[in-house]
């Protein structure tokens, strides 16, 4: 008995690949690479602004001083939903209170320390989670993002189908020859000694990019329309608001409970919900040595009092896993050694994603279908997506954090795409011609 | 990663010993079902080894070293590689029209709007089915709504996959039908209630 597919099943499972493929193309690419790049992102928020105070711990009454005076600076205008303190940490070691509309860097003392500047980091952060498209707050970029995730499974499924042998070739890997047998053995080769990676982040991206549009089907049918109810199940419920004005709740009290009560924690957020109203309340969040999940969400009161934990840590197993899902996709859970692997593996898998157009305009090649402007074209996007990347963060380094690099970026890829068809175009003969010649 | 279980580690070794053993079977001129199913198992084992140390933590930990065993493995053999010219594949895709064919635009359209539209609205109705029975099932709120999120991508793109592999519209129609009907109940009793 073999578990190979029939000859005819494999067929269309490589049509089904190559589709799959040539759908998703260059924008998966553009995920892929733009991933690879975001795993370092706190780094790339060191490198960007290296200035700020820096710090491995923070004084508790420090933390509630910073909020307080940057509260201050917004007296009079639109007051702020959410305020969160991010708490400086071992990868990012700066404190930076964070209202609806600025975020501020704090010293060691609390005094406010200037306006972070990270537009690029942010850029590139956009890049990967919206194709920085801003329809609808993200939603729709976000989604297209989210179906990417998707194909890059069914890429998966429909490449182990189409390929019976590849486990059995998994180590062949035969680089000096010619003909096209090294691009398909290196696609082969790193797709399939990736595969639980490939999974791993496809199946967690494409649920934080398809969690939305899922949320209003799930919640619409279960939860009378409201989403925050759907995720409330999950990640903890809001308090019930209350606009009546109230002082700024004792953020300090509620750090000190942690630090006496869980040492062993690193605190990486605090969140306010409404805060400077009768409704406010506090969460800390608090990341678990060796564990997936981003955090626990630690509870309090205004004066400060712990009011108990939303479960990720030691909840259901659905809030556990939903919990995991960010750091399972983004590699943030084992120091720089799992941030390095991961980058590594997000470039294998970016090359995956090259090869695998260039196998198929090959072999059109090669049966006598030659497409000087579409091999061009993805030349252009293989090669200018990273160049145009390299252009926004020289400007960066040039002109500083307000250039707008989402335009440059997506303004000189279609200019390099543009250009590599029209001098392909110019000097395209027909292929026969070429062979002659040959 | 400081502080991690040593059984961790004994279960990332197990994973690369996997691997090599893996290396050496596939490269046996015969297939060996012994040396197959020892690196198979040996792989297994890191896997248990690893969730017992440090659960799903360790599982990604344990899979980070196999892996990249593996990618070692394999640049050694692309070192190694001699010169040489092997016959391609040229298996033909049927994705674009040949000298002659038609270009379907229409249908590439309508296979479009199955795959990507039709796909996901079953892919979701099948999530939202799912979420009801895991409360008819009494299970916590939390693992049918998480199941239910996590269903969505993983049944579009199994759904993607199977339609893409129909040739025959009709059969795509079918299977599209097929997948539906566990959301038929519950729309129904969103209706009725």
């Amino acid at each position: 008995m073999t578990l190979a597919p029939d000859p005819a099943t494999v067929k269309r499972a490589l049509s089904a690949h190559a589709a799959i493929g040539l759908l998703a193309g260059a924008l998966l690419y553009i995920v892929c690479l733009s991933g690879s790049l975001l795993v370092f992102y706190e780094e790339w928020q060191r490198f960007e602004q290296a200035a700020p105070p820096q710090m491995a711990a923070i004084d508790p009454d420090a933390v509630q001083r910073g909020m307080e005076a940057l509260l201050a600076t917004e007296r009079g205008r639109t007051p702020t939903t959410h305020f969160y303190v991010d708490l400086p940490v071992e990868k990012l070691p700066t404190t930076r209170v964070i209202t609806d509309t600025q975020s501020v860097h704090l010293d060691a003392e609390g005094n406010l320390a200037g306006p972070e500047r990270i537009e690029w980091s942010n850029f590139l952060y956009g890049l990967h989670y919206t194709l920085n498209i801003p329809v609808a707050q993200g939603l729709v970029g976000i989604t297209i993002v989210g179906i990417l995730g998707m194909l890059m499974i069914a890429l998966a499924l429909s490449g182990l189908i189409a390929h019976p042998r590849i486990f059995r070739d998994a180590f062949r890997l035969r680089t000096r020859h010619v003909g096209g047998v090294a691009l398909s053995d290196w696609h082969n080769r790193l797709s399939v000694w990736t595969l639980p990676f490939t999974l791993a982040i496809a199946v967690t991206g494409a649920v934080i990019g398809l969690a939305t549009v899922a949320s209003y089907a799930i919640a619409g049918r279960y939860y009378g329309g409201d989403t925050e109810a759907f995720y409330a199940t999950m990640f903890g419920e809001e308090g019930k608001p209350d606009p009546a004005p109230a002082p700024l709740p004792n953020v300090a009290a509620a750090l000190r409970y942690m630090e006496a009560n869980h040492p062993d924690l690193r605190l990486t957020y605090v969140v306010v919900h409404e805060p400077g109203t009768a409704g406010q309340h506090v969460q800390i969040v608090a990341e678990h040595p060796r564990r997936l999940i981003f955090g626990e969400y630690y509870m309090f009161d205004s004066s400060g009092n712990f009011q108990g934990t939303a479960g990720l840590a030691d909840g259901a197993l659905g809030q556990q896993a939903a919990a995991s899902n960010y750091n399972l996709h983004f590699g943030n859970f084992g120091g720089l050694p799992v941030k390095i692997a991961y980058a590594l593996l997000g470039l294998a898998l970016t090359a995956v994603c090259a090869t695998g157009t260039f196998i198929w305009l090959g072999k059109r090649r090669r049966r006598g279908f030659d497409e000087p402007r579409l091999r061009a074209a993805w030349h252009a996007v293989v090669w200018g997506a990273p160049a145009a990347l390299a252009l926004t963060l020289a400007v960066r380094l040039t002109f500083g954090h307000a250039a707008p690099f989402a335009a440059i970026f997506w303004l000189g890829l279609a200019a390099v795409v543009l250009v590599a068809v029209a001098a392909a175009g110019r000097t395209a003969r027909p292929v026969e011609a070429a062979i002659q010649q040959a | 990663m400081d502080g991690a279980a040593p059984l961790l580690w004994i279960a990332a070794a197990l994973g690369a010993a996997g691997v090599a053993v893996l290396r050496h079977a596939w490269s046996l001129p015969k297939r060996s079902a012994g040396w197959n199913t020892g690196g198979w198992a040996l792989l297994a084992v890191s896997i248990l080894a690893s969730a017992t140390a440090e659960g799903a933590w360790g599982v990604a930990i344990a899979a980070l070293v196999t892996m990249g065993a593996a990618l070692v493995a394999l640049a050694a053999a692309a070192l190694q590689s001699p010169p040489g010219r092997t016959p391609v594949s040229n298996r033909r895709v049927g994705l674009l029209p040949e000298a002659g064919e038609p270009k379907r635009i229409g249908r590439r359209f309508g296979t479009f709007g199955l795959v990507i539209v039709a796909g996901l609205l079953v892919s979701m109705g099948l999530a939202t089915a799912l979420r009801g029975i895991g409360g008819l099932l009494g299970w916590h709120e939390a693992n049918s709504n998480a199941l239910a999120l996590f269903a969505v991508p993983v049944l579009w793109a199994v759904l993607c996959t199977v339609l893409l592999m129909q040739t025959r519209r009709c059969d795509q129609v079918v299977t599209l039908l097929v997948c539906a009907l566990p959301v038929v109940p519950v729309l129904l009793s969103g209706v009725l209630s």
